[in-house]
């Protein structure tokens, strides 16, 4: 046993078997859910927390933490609905709107990089601060939900292209840049940063830029989720996405990821956050009470970082 | 004879303080060459200036003959020139190989990272250490999880993979064994013979005689001779670094007959081994040797603020331990840090307070009367002829020798047997350092044993009966009566007893 531990593993490993064992239990609580429209209407409903969990990866890697992504996915949510109907529903709206809210998304990523590694403010303050900013500015754009997204953006985003449903396609995307970021120096510079920041700094490695990067990234996958969830309700809410920020957290550290930074990687992300929607699924299936699923998901995580803390110990 | 590093008249200063006054450094192309000097001789600050982490205050630095100013490390980098640093930019979660070439990773056609070539680069350059590493030293293992000596063999690989033309080598062997020193030398003169200049800077003379081919010796900000290794004696360059002998002025010595107050026999510890020393009560005993040879690590190990992992502690006689400060201060240890800023402020409280923080844990009451403590803390205070308006003033208000007062009479306030220095008059003006060093002879005098590690030498040689010196973390050697010098105790701090 401690040979299969002191092996060299990749620490999602856990994530992944953890995954397999609830896929199991849902198989057997919920009806029908191999079935092809069940498994995209769960996808539908994970997405958005894959992509903002991988975006938060990159920045956790490099040592920091990203609290504002509910909130620029709010931002970008309301910003994307509200030029696709000033501009009247047309393609090139929706292309408009879509563009318009990935750079704002772009913005706020650079605005809390700058503020975090030019200024050198505290990481987990200044999101959260930024945070409470983008949401006050979602209400300013669209004090009220509503707003009515072009028919052709949701019926895109809950169809199929060339016969593969959209969101499973926008998985697929996901996972594969996550596959080519991981061949990248990029990453390796992130873990860096996030492992020993002074001795980066000795190795000549771009600190600042690299940290402000990282921000940019979890911000545009922010506003990826924002688009997707934009095509699930159909609708700009101001509120929307609340929970992505802890959710996304959460994602990351039971994906393998070390909160401390320098460990870790974003295919693991995409696991955690599968799982936390698959531990949902299996509550709500169960027919145990709404209230349990957050009370599990939070003794889960918290044994999923005890876990790190045991494994790092030995 | 072509010349790799030529710097002339170099200057640094640090606000008031003078930290070299006249660098020069000449060093031919595919030479190894050797910078020596004591602590504060300016032979880190002259190196840092080469290697582009300083920019000069003035003077004139030519690297290949070229007149050059580094804005940043990296800009020396990009000239040729490498230095290492002791473990600090490795990156402990990060694999061997990825540490190697941080920042200068290969790149495939499309521009992801080449694991292969990587992998294969790191490979040829790890079996240059052949069999003086053991088998987890691999490119792929995790740096974390190597030993001391692999981690430095590594920051020495990585140091080497950007093919830098000159090295500055400072304190390169400190983690290895003798075998990786003997490998390590046989690769410094493989580049030697491609023509790559080295710079030299170690703690053993010994191995500044058996690799270099011509000595630098600095002394107080200053270039004092330049010399060839061929043509001297390690006598004649420790003359060098001392210039005049200084002979302080003795205190009555305490002599060693009555019975020790404190023994330690024998411990070892997060990097000091094997030490013993014994203390008679009224003594001043020194810790000497460069900085960063165990002093301070024995000095927190005694005061159990990290473990001891062998050997025996015995107070007047009597078997004890220190696991924790708490036990150490129950006992009547005290221990003062040098490092204000993370040991000893309570930032942005009362000087009150600061002063009361060693002896409520001493006295373990829930309530101490201010009314009660206030005098006596404050008698405590002037004793050091610390200078504050009212107790209840912010510690910051204070100069930083001021500070160090008000610390140092937050220990004197538990009444202490045996007193722990260290460094203590790190940044403090003289005027304190004379009160201070007049309170602990007054100390001594009472009966209050006290171990003292100072980085200068003068504090030791003035105020200390005996100096215990240390070299990679054991004593090499004590010093008392007529060997108290400045000549031996340099000697002795480049591991010639």
């Amino acid at each position: 046993m401690r040979a299969l531990l002191k092996m060299e593993r990749p620490a999602w490993l856990l994530a992944a078997a953890a995954l397999v064992v609830l896929v199991v239990i849902n198989g057997l609580v919920q009806k029908g859910f191999f079935a092809p429209m069940v498994l995209q209407s769960n996808l539908t409903t994970f997405l958005p927390l894959v992509l903002v969990a991988i975006g938060q990866t990159y920045v956790i890697l490099a040592g920091d933490i990203d609290l504002s992504v509910g909130a620029v996915a709010a931002l970008v949510n309301v910003i994307t609905v509200s030029v696709m109907a000033a501009l009247g529903g047309s393609a090139g709206a929706i292309a408009a709107g879509m563009a318009a809210g990935i750079l704002v998304a772009v913005a706020c990523g650079l605005l809390n990089g700058l503020l975090i590694a030019v200024l050198r403010l505290q990481p987990m303050v200044t999101t959260f601060g930024t945070g409470i900013i983008f949401s006050a500015l979602a209400l300013w754009v669209l004090p009220q939900a509503g707003l009515v997204v072009p028919d052709a953006y949701w019926s895109t985003y809950g169809g199929a292209i060339l016969d593969v449903p959209t969101v499973l396609w926008i998985l697929l995307l996901a996972g594969l840049f996550v596959f080519v970021l991981a061949r990248l120096p990029f990453q390796s510079w992130l873990k860096a940063v996030g492992g020993n920041r002074s001795g980066a700094f000795q190795s000549g490695l771009p600190l600042t830029g690299i940290r402000i990067k990282a921000f940019v990234l979890s911000a545009i996958f922010a506003g990826l989720a924002a688009l997707c969830l934009t095509g699930e309700t159909a609708t700009g809410d101001p509120l929307m996405g609340q929970s992505l920020g802890m959710g996304s957290i959460s994602a990351v550290a039971l994906g393998g990821t070390l909160l401390s930074g320098g460990v870790g990687g974003a295919m693991g992300s995409i696991l955690g956050a599968l799982l936390l929607g698959m531990i949902g699924n299996v509550i709500y299936f169960a027919g145990l009470p709404y209230e349990y699923q957050t009370l599990v998901q939070g003794l889960i995580v918290l044994a999923a970082l005890a876990g790190g803390v045991v494994l790092a110990r030995r | 004879m072509n010349m790799a590093i030529e710097a002339k008249s170099l200057t640094k200063t640090f606000g008031s303080v003078r930290a070299l006054t006249e660098g020069r450094l000449r060093v031919a192309e595919g030479e190894i060459h050797a910078l020596l000097g004591a602590n504060g001789c300016g032979k880190s600050t002259l190196s840092k200036i080469i290697a582009g982490t300083h920019a000069p205050s003035s003077g004139s630095l030519r690297i290949n003959g070229q007149e050059v100013s580094f804005a940043s490390p990296r800009a020396a980098e990009d000239a040729g020139v490498a230095l290492f640093y002791q473990e600090l930019s490795l990156i402990p979660q990060l694999s061997v190989e990825a540490n190697i070439f941080l920042g200068r990773e290969p790149r495939t056609a499309v521009g992801a990272i080449d694991r292969k070539a990587m992998r294969a680069m790191a490979q040829k350059l790890i079996d240059r250490f052949g069999e003086a590493v053991g088998p987890g030293l691999r490119p792929e293992a995790r740096v974390s999880d190597l030993q001391p000596g692999e981690r430095q063999i590594v920051e020495i690989l990585k140091v080497y993979a950007k093919n830098p033309r000159i090295v500055i080598m400072d304190e390169a062997t400190a983690a290895l064994d003798s075998r990786q020193v003997a490998v390590f030398f046989d690769f410094l003169r493989e580049k030697r013979g491609e023509g790559v200049s080295t710079v030299f800077i170690s703690h053993r003379l010994a191995e500044v005689f058996a690799i270099c081919d011509r000595i630098t010796v600095m002394r107080n900000g200053e270039t004092v001779a330049e010399m060839t290794v061929a043509d001297t004696t390690q006598e004649e360059v420790v003359r060098m670094m001392v210039g005049d002998i200084h002979r302080p002025q003795k205190r009555a010595a305490k002599t060693g007959t009555a019975t020790p107050i404190f023994e330690v026999r024998n411990i070892t510890g997060a990097r000091f081994h094997d030490v013993s020393l014994s203390l008679a009560p009224g003594e001043i005993l020194g810790l000497g040797g460069l900085q960063g040879q165990g002093q301070s690590a024995l000095l927190r190990g005694l005061f159990g603020i990290t473990p001891l992992t062998a050997g025996t502690l015995h107070l007047e006689g009597r078997a004890c331990r220190m696991r924790r400060p708490a036990q150490a201060m129950a006992e009547g240890l005290a221990y003062v840090s040098g490092d204000r800023v993370s040991d000893s402020v309570l930032q942005g409280r009362s000087i009150y307070e600061n002063l009361l923080a060693a002896l409520v844990m001493r006295e373990g009451k829930l309530w101490l009367s201010p009314r009660q403590m206030a005098p006596r803390l404050s008698a405590e205070a002037a004793s050091l002829k610390t200078k504050y308006a009212q107790l209840s003033d912010a510690i910051n208000t204070l100069s930083g020798g001021n500070q160090q007062k008000v610390f140092i009479a937050r220990w004197l306030a538990t009444q202490p047997r045996i007193l722990l220095l260290d460094d203590p008059t790190k940044g403090i003006d003289l005027g304190a350092k004379a009160d201070l060093f007049a309170l602990i002879r007054d100390l001594a005098d009472k009966g209050v044993g006290i171990i003292l590690y100072s980085s200068e030498e003068s504090e030791l040689l003035d105020n200390c009966d005996r100096i215990a010196v240390f070299n990679g973390g054991a004593v090499v050697t004590e010093l008392s009566g007529a060997t108290l010098d400045s000549f031996h105790l340099t000697r002795a701090a480049f591991g010639e007893s």
